[in-house]
């Protein structure tokens, strides 16, 4: 899974499907099915985070009308948002594929995108205690500044 | 990857079996749903040829037409394709020559090695064995028959072309180079001379 998730799409395959679409909205004004899928496949395998939210966006818009393709849109909106580290929404997406299908693909996706939520909230819990610590900090260096500037106004 | 990493494609024609054959394989399951791949799906295996361990990097694609072509970087770096197509229908013999053309296309290893395999033994046969060996002979591709729902033969598959990949002499020369290449960097290597 770690193959799957981590793998980000070849240059070249990104470029392909990415003019492809842009032609297709300046030659008829709008994508089709197929290019904005093409697009959108290649988004959410970006490094940047910039491009993988693009890809959600598409994915959205395609779920929402073109049901046909419903189980493939899921799929890549988990994997898109499991990589935008947005594990519970991931999680939701996985859950709402396996209610229509039963499918051994997505539940080894779920698994995965489980142990890394799991393993962030364990690091969460570390690094809020840390994160107290540091907000007083900043905020105390705020009122001190704040404090500082008072004085210079008057 | 280490340099023991095998990467293997699995292609063909939608609902001939090809992730069954995978998921058989490498953990011994078989799903009498048809679940549609949904764009690629990756499992690993370790094997054991002759005392050596291999990491099979197993691509498993999807057969829909939707998948085809949208990333075709990723045949690149495979050291060898399964082609499977399924006994009980003709067409998706006929067309693994498409998917032929396709690999030949993507892959940048001209001497990529092929096994077809015609899956579903244990249904009702319309393609007779020796169609499937005549057109893995052809393309000069290796052939056997199986069935991942029954367990026949499904593990020589994989056994097969990884020993073709593992005594061919690119393979053997890329490891060689390998090796030529962690001594030139000058990181102290281990020597397996028994000399």
């Amino acid at each position: 899974m770690e193959e799957m998730m981590e793998t980000v799409v070849p240059q070249e395959d990104f470029d392909r499907n990415e003019q492809r679409y842009l032609r297709e909205l300046e030659l008829d004004g709008h994508a089709s099915v197929e290019a904005k899928f093409g697009y959108a496949y290649c988004l959410v395998r970006c490094a940047h985070k910039q491009d993988i939210a693009k890809g959600i966006e598409l994915l959205e818009d395609l779920a929402e009308h073109h049901p046909e393709g419903r189980r493939d849109y899921l799929y890549y909106l988990a994997l898109g948002e499991a990589r935008m580290k947005n594990y519970s929404v991931a999680l939701n997406y996985c859950k709402g594929f396996l209610e229509i299908e039963d499918n051994p693909q997505v539940r080894s996706l779920q698994e995965y995108i489980q142990k890394r939520y799991d393993k962030d909230l364990k690091k969460g819990m570390a690094v809020a205690g840390g994160a107290v610590l540091v907000l007083g900090g900043i905020l105390g260096l705020g009122m001190a500044l704040a404090k500082n500037k008072n004085r210079r106004d008057k | 990857m280490s340099d023991k990493t095998i990467k293997l494609l699995i292609i063909g024609e939608s609902g001939v079996g090809k992730s069954s054959l995978i998921r058989r394989f490498v953990e011994n399951k078989f799903d009498d749903n048809h679940d549609v791949t949904i764009g690629m799906d990756f499992k690993s295996k370790v094997v054991n040829i002759d005392g050596i361990e291999y990491k099979l990097a197993l691509w498993d694609t999807a057969g829909a037409e939707r998948f085809r072509s949208l990333t075709p970087s990723f045949y690149r770096k495979a050291l060898g394709a399964v082609l499977v197509y399924d006994i009980t229908n003709r067409e998706s013999l006929t067309k693994l020559e498409a998917w032929l053309a396709e690999l030949e296309n993507y892959s940048d290893n001209p001497n990529i090695a092929t096994i077809v395999v015609g899956n579903k033994i244990d249904q009702d046969r319309v393609v007779s064995r020796e169609e499937g060996l005549k057109f893995a002979r052809k393309h000069r591709a290796l052939f056997l028959e199986a069935t991942a729902k029954e367990d026949q033969y499904v593990a020589n598959v994989f056994k097969e072309i990884v020993e073709k990949i593992v005594t061919s002499d690119d393979y053997n020369m890329a490891q060689a180079g390998n090796t030529i290449d962690v001594n030139a960097d000058g990181v102290a290597a281990e020597s397996n001379c028994k000399c």
